[in-house]
């Protein structure tokens, strides 16, 4: 592709998420790393990542309260590839940061640091890139690391710039039931919009339970649910669910296949039981992330394998 | 005892003392029959009731036409017309035949634009054109009396078709305000009627045609001091005195000939504006001295509708697609439907209505000329059967005494307020689409004033404002409406709208938001508060009050 060969000329700012750079967690830290894994095989939102070679050199160039010219010019081109890739002219994007030190250790820490979701062109975009950059420096991060006895003089940072997905209903899928842990199974919870209600646990999501033999449907428990989170200016909101859609179920029986697919085929490739965060969103499939379940590891190895 | 949760019991409506009502069958009395005060303010003579009752089978009609598990009756008592609605089938099959007519209403309720222009519309301007095409004054009295029976049974149709168009239209109405509730319930009652603002309609378009004409009398200072100085009913004569006179009176007739056949309220007992103008006369003198120009008002409302459009469906694309299909799919329905809650009017409650008119009143004029009845109205005091059967009769039949026995039947009837519920009481209706869009055309009963100096409807049009109130019982008292006066009336029927550039706010004692008033005076831009249910009677002539459009409040100021 044209548009992303020049960007490789400067690989270590910006690498996109489908680019096998971006598995170099020293550079990406490890959430990063594992999308961009992902991202080779499946379907996820598109998305680039300002490395800790970028970070580096701003922190060099003084930490100004302004991008250097030359990675404004590499942000602002790699913001237009973004929209020729998820063709919307200005697509909506989550800037997320992740700290690492120079093995990307700390990744698992990204917690402590910036989220920004619903940013639309790219001075949006730079200025939630410096705010999370600037927040290395701020009191909560340090002393959080103080207190964790962390070096302070070698924090780095990557940032991840990726498409918001409007998503009009998201899925928590496990590979196994998480509850009888049969194995033979793939259970979705999902509900309208974005996964937050269903993570943080504000609705009550439809249940669904596919059979991995031969994919079918064998239970669809359709809740009530009275909220969703949706995309607004500034971020996201938990909003009442309309009336008429309240009692509809998310997933029609194809949608729930296709998921039950992805589900099987992660677990195939991470060798273990897998739960997965996706989205429908335009009647495509997102793949948000994946986790190995390792509580269910232990359980089938001791109950069923050899047995 | 009844099942916890389940219907009421049924609850015989005990009679009002001065309004006995004579029960034609048992089986009658089992019915919930209600007042309807909006259409009907007033009393009826004979031949309205049966008209109306007429009119009203047409929703009779429509229920089965959309397959409802609903009958409709109509008839007055007293002279007072009632409508009853109760179930058709069996309470078991109500769940499964209402969800089977729910679908059909809504494949009309998408399709509302479309199905009007190829297919009610057509019909209705098509009955209209054949029923003009009949020379009523050249035909011999057999060919009136055939002309008529045909014309009474053709318009079953029309007025069949009136109710295939309003219960989507209501219900299109209303599911698109609940819908916006859900998505946006911090914004108030009328930010859904915003977006459904600025529609051009043919009330609007009566109301332009009327401001036109009194733009052409300012033009001339001569036509502009007779509609001022001269009483309404002399003016038409008076401006055949003068050329430029004449000049305008060729563009009121042109008017009339468009739009004047309506009256003054729905039926056929009201003089039309083609048979006497005075009604125009006086609006013309309100508009005469006004500023102001209509439709770049109308254009500045469908600016501001498109506005708040935008800053919807941006907030809407971050939710979830099937949220902006609805919405969509709804605001689609509802603009079709808001322009359809007038014209439908306007073809049908008036054009179509005022066609049967005409003919009545030629049968009227044969048969005071033969002697049957005293004057061309008392024609309103017979039956269609009576009608017919003394139109050409070989021995002329004398039905004055006839008349003047149902005409004392009714000046007494017209003195008593009519109960408002008779028959039997079944409780609120169960809930539906129908029932949801009906309580906000008609209006619930207001909730209770908690303060002796106010009264309580629905919101129906925002703002707050003083003013003297004005009450009008019929269009012959308008005349005493000034600028920044306060309209209070039982009822306003289409034709009133032309107040509603004068009156500086609007209280009914019926309706409810969607109701026509209350659509109207959200046009008009002044505040309104439908279905107080007292208004006119708590309310007197001359008193200062003030009207808060957005609670559904008035306020008695001294």
């Amino acid at each position: 592709m044209a548009s992303t060969c020049n960007l490789r000329a400067d690989v270590t700012s910006i690498i996109w998420l489908d680019e096998t750079g971006c598995q170099d967690v020293s550079h990406v830290g490890g959430k990063v790393a594992n999308l961009s894994r992902l991202a080779a095989d499946y379907r996820v939102p598109t998305g680039f990542c300002l490395t800790t070679d970028a970070f580096k050199q701003w922190h060099e160039d003084g930490r100004s309260i302004q991008m250097p010219p030359a990675l404004w010019r590499q942000l602002s081109a790699a913001y237009a590839e973004m929209a020729r890739r998820s063709g919307t002219e200005q697509p909506s994007v989550a800037v997320r940061s992740s700290a690492i030190d120079e093995d990307g250790r700390f990744a698992s820490f990204a917690g402590q640091y910036e989220t920004y979701l619903n940013l639309v062109g790219e001075e949006e975009v730079a200025a939630a890139v410096l705010r999370c950059w600037h927040s290395t420096g701020a009191e909560r991060v340090t002393g959080y690391r103080e207190r964790y006895g962390l070096a302070l003089d070698n924090i780095e940072m990557a940032v991840l710039v990726q498409h918001l997905v409007p998503a009009d209903s998201s899925a928590v899928i496990f590979s196994a039931n998480p509850v009888t842990r049969d194995r033979g199974q793939v259970v979705i919870n999902a509900s309208w919009g974005l996964g937050e209600s269903i993570v943080g646990g504000t609705v009550t999501p439809d249940t669904y339970v596919v059979n991995k033999q031969d994919l079918s449907v064998t239970e669809s428990r359709v809740a009530d649910k009275e909220r969703m989170t949706v995309i607004v200016a500034g971020g996201t909101k938990e909003v009442p669910v309309p009336r008429f859609m309240r009692l509809q179920p998310t997933l029609s029986v194809e949608q729930l296949q296709a998921m039950a697919r992805l589900a099987i085929a992660l677990e195939e490739q991470v060798g273990w039981p897998v739960d997965l965060e996706s989205a429908y969103s335009d009647n495509e499939l997102y793949l948000l992330q994946c986790r190995s379940v390792t509580t269910l590891i232990d359980t089938e190895e001791g109950d069923k394998e050899h047995g | 005892m009844a099942e916890a949760g389940g219907p009421p019991e049924p609850v015989v409506i005990p009679p009002q003392a001065d309004f006995p009502v004579d029960w034609a069958h048992p089986d009658e009395q089992k019915i919930p029959w209600q007042h309807d005060r909006m259409h009907y303010p007033e009393a009826m003579p004979t031949l309205e009731g049966e008209f109306w009752s007429h009119f009203m089978h047409g929703m009779h009609l429509g229920m089965q036409h959309y397959g409802m598990p609903l009958q409709a009756a109509c008839k007055p008592f007293n002279c007072w017309q009632y409508l009853g609605i109760f179930p058709s089938v069996p309470p078991e099959q109500m769940p499964e035949i209402g969800k089977k007519s729910d679908e059909a209403m809504m494949k009309t309720v998408h399709r509302l634009q479309q199905r009007w222009e190829e297919e009610w519309l057509p019909e209705i301007k098509a009955q209209i054109d054949r029923w003009d095409a009949f020379d009523l004054t050249a035909a011999s009295p057999a060919d009136l009396r055939a002309h008529f029976n045909e014309m009474w049974a053709e318009s079953q149709r029309v007025f069949g078709i009136h109710f295939e168009i309003v219960f989507p239209v209501y219900i299109a109405l209303s599911l698109f305000d609940d819908l916006h509730q859900d998505l946006f319930s911090d914004e108030g009652a009328f930010e859904s009627h915003r977006l459904l603002q600025g529609f051009d309609n043919k009330t609007l378009e009566v109301d332009r045609g009327l401001w036109a004409l009194s733009r052409e009398a300012r033009a001339s200072a001569d036509v502009r001091a007779t509609i001022e100085a001269r009483a309404a009913g002399e003016v038409v004569g008076a401006l055949t005195e003068s050329a430029d006179g004449r000049t305008f009176l060729k563009k009121l007739d042109a008017f009339l000939g468009q739009h004047g056949k309506r009256g003054a309220l729905w039926g056929i007992c009201h003089t039309s504006w083609v048979e006497d103008a005075s009604p125009v006369i006086r609006n013309l003198k309100d508009f005469i001295s006004q500023e102001g120009d209509p439709l770049t008002e109308m254009h500045q409302r469908a600016a501001e509708r498109d506005e708040a459009l935008a800053t919807v469906r941006a907030q809407l694309s971050g939710y979830p697609a099937n949220v902006s299909n609805e919405f969509e799919a709804l605001l689609q329905a509802a603009s079709a439907a808001v322009v359809l809650t007038e014209d439908h009017g306007y073809w049908i409650d008036f054009q179509a209505t005022y066609r049967v008119r005409r003919v009545v009143m030629e049968l009227g004029r044969r048969l005071a000329a033969a002697g049957t009845i005293d004057t061309v109205e008392d024609i309103f005091f017979l039956t269609t059967t009576e009608i017919t059967e003394a139109v050409g009769a070989t021995a002329t039949p004398d039905h004055k005494s006839l008349v003047s026995e149902r005409r004392r039947e009714f000046d007494h009837f017209k003195g008593i307020k009519p109960p408002h519920f008779i028959g039997t009481d079944y409780g609120p209706p169960p809930p539906g689409l129908l029932s949801r869009a009906f309580g906000k055309f008609f209006g619930t009963p207001p909730p209770p004033s908690d303060a002796a100096d106010t009264l309580t409807g629905h919101a129906g049009s925002p703002g707050k404002v003083q003013g003297t109130a004005r009450i009008i019982r019929s269009l012959d008292e308008s005349g005493k409406l000034k600028q920044g006066d306060i309209l209070v009336a039982e009822t306003t029927a289409p034709p009133w709208t032309p107040l509603f550039a004068t009156a500086a706010a609007i209280v009914t004692d019926t309706g409810g938001i969607l109701s026509h008033c209350a659509v109207v005076a959200r046009e008009y831009r002044i505040p309104a508060v439908v279905g107080t249910g007292v208004a006119t009677s708590r309310i007197t002539d001359g008193q200062r009050i003030e009207v808060d459009g957005d609670a559904g409040t008035v306020r008695i100021v001294s």
